[in-house]
């Protein structure tokens, strides 16, 4: 099980971290430590706590129990860490340009990088479009570009490519992971894809059914740089990690839906 | 830190073209028929107001049409030495009158975004002033246009301020309900990028919530235009509501009816330019 570098600061460790809200208990207890530079997708079932460990880590949510840091620090909203949701919540009333011109501004950053940030990602001529002018696929890179803006050591996201169709998340994926290599920064990655998991992640963890507990930690040791998308996809490797993947998270599913129906029957 | 990720394929295209026609639900060529059917309806108002002053045979009841435009060529001009009427052109009461209405909804649209954002924005701020609002939202602007007349005279003051308190109340209502509804997820995303609480107020609650301000401002608007001739009760003239006050007391329908004309005309353009600057200045309403 990877762990953080001997001596050397996580850039995220949580510990013994349980999270309610109100009587149901969403997540936890779980502890995990994710050093520098790590991939980690975080992969489950709808309704693990997937997300709700994300916004523990960007600071949104405090743990009911346990402790969440980021680079030794607890987490506080816009300072250690970039976010891309599901959506891609730009604002409307901005310009392309004026979203990512905005996070820079926030940041500190002088505002001329626009044009590079969507370089970036794979934008061009569309700084002075309306955010409704763009599709789907360009706006969730619009929203990805404001999220490195502020050059922070962490990336979070947020099952982002979910609400897109499979040719552009695939295009958006491979995009991801020509960045993340760039940028060498610690991402976490959550979806419910096994696929997505395996492709992009050098680490994959696997939740179980409410409450979200670690049922599966796995290292992911393939090639990043140097193969195509196909190849890599085609490699013996990847196949026996998507298996391995996808065994767990439909072993849990199982699981849980074996001690649910015990439970409702017992409840009888 | 600078590499470049090849650009997105034509799947990815943008869907510009397709806004162009936002907004219309209205069948082609509707607009013409629109115009036609208003210009129709003008014609028809028109006869029926010429046979019923003909038929009341009373000008002072009902004037005719005919009575209603003599009254607009001589208030538009000088004629035996007499100016206008009570020595001011019709142009020159309505202008008093509507720089009275800018100044007055000037200060209570700016005095209602600020009282909504700081209700929208600070919960007991909220609970103290709300019930203040609605109480003078509800109470019609002549029962408290009596109080200004006892502080502050007959002159410019209190019908000023007549019109902001009577335009500031919808400013505020609609600014504080749109700042209280900021959509989570865009505060948090201004959050995730760094963004102090006075820069999420800044950029993200205030322009989210320019639609319904702008609501908030066309019926501010409205309402100092209604409470304009109780404004000009008093000392109102030059001034349309004076004029209209005045004429009445004199049964003067003709020129009653021309004043009303004249406002609700007014009031068609002010609307008409509000709703274009509403247009360019919120071009995101309606858009996903």
């Amino acid at each position: 099980m990877p762990s953080a570098e001997s001596g050397g600061t996580p850039a995220i460790a949580v510990t013994a971290v349980e999270h309610s809200y109100g009587d149901v208990v969403a997540l936890g207890p779980i502890d995990l430590t994710v050093p520098p530079g790590e991939f980690l997708v975080l992969v489950g079932a709808s309704g693990c706590g997937k997300s709700t460990l994300l916004r523990l880590i960007a600071g949104f949510e405090r743990p009911t129990t346990g402790t969440v840091l980021t680079g030794g620090v607890p987490p506080i909203p816009g300072r250690g860490a970039g976010l891309v949701f599901q959506q891609p919540r730009l604002f409307p009333w901005k310009t392309v340009g004026g979203n990512i011109e905005l996070a820079l501004r926030y940041a500190g950053q002088p505002t001329d990088g626009v044009d590079a940030l969507l370089d970036r990602v794979g934008l061009h001529d569309v700084a002075k479009r309306r955010t409704w002018q763009i599709s789907g696929g360009q706006q969730q890179r619009v929203s990805i570009a404001r999220a490195l803006a502020a050059d922070r050591p962490l990336l979070l996201l947020d099952e982002p490519f979910a609400a897109l169709d499979a040719l552009t998340r695939e295009r958006l994926q491979e995009d991801l992971r020509s960045v993340s290599t760039a940028t060498g920064r610690t991402s976490i990655f959550v979806t419910h894809s096994v696929d997505e998991a395996v492709f992009l992640g050098s680490r994959v963890v696997v939740l179980s059914p409410r409450p979200g507990r670690i049922v599966l930690d796995l290292p992911i040791h393939l090639p990043r740089t140097g193969i195509t998308p196909d190849d890599l996809r085609g490699l013996p490797e990847y196949a026996a990690l998507r298996a391995e993947i996808g065994h767990a998270v439909r072993d849990e599913g199982t699981s849980a839906r074996a001690r649910s129906t015990r439970s409702s029957t017992s409840n009888r | 830190m600078t590499t470049t990720v090849p650009a997105p394929p034509a799947a990815e295209t943008s869907i510009g073209a397709s806004t162009a026609a936002r907004g219309s639900l209205a069948p082609r060529g509707g607009r013409r028929r629109r115009i036609l059917l208003r210009l129709l309806a003008l014609v028809v108002l028109y006869g029926l107001w010429e046979v019923a002053a003909r038929a009341t045979g009373n000008p002072t009841f009902i004037p005719t049409p005919g009575a209603v435009w003599h009254q607009l060529v001589q208030t538009s001009t000088t004629h035996d030495g007499i100016r206008g009427y009570s020595g001011h052109l019709l142009i020159e009461h309505l202008g008093v009158s509507l720089r009275r209405i800018l100044i007055g909804s000037m200060i209570g649209v700016a005095g209602g975004v600020f009282l909504g954002v700081v209700m929208g924005t600070v919960s007991w701020i909220r609970v103290v002033i709300e019930p203040a609002v609605t109480f003078v939202r509800a109470l019609p602007p002549l029962a408290y246009f009596s109080l200004f007349i006892i502080w502050f005279g007959i002159d410019e003051t209190p019908k000023l301020w007549l019109l902001s308190i009577a335009a500031l109340p919808p400013v505020a209502v609609a600014t504080a309900a749109a700042v209280y509804a900021a959509p989570t997820g865009l505060v948090e995303a201004a959050r995730a990028l760094g963004a102090s609480r006075a820069q999420v107020i800044r950029d993200v609650v205030l322009p989210n919530a320019l639609p319904e301000i702008f609501t908030g401002i066309r019926i501010a608007v409205g309402v100092a235009y209604s409470s304009v001739v109780a404004a000009e009760t008093i000392n109102g003239v030059p001034g349309i509501g004076g004029m209209v006050r005045d004429a009445q007391r004199y049964s003067q329908t003709d020129v009653v009816i021309l004043g009303l004309f004249a406002i609700g005309l007014s009031g068609l353009i002010i609307d008409a330019l509000l709703r274009t600057a509403e247009n360019r200045l919120i071009p995101w309403r309606g858009q996903s």
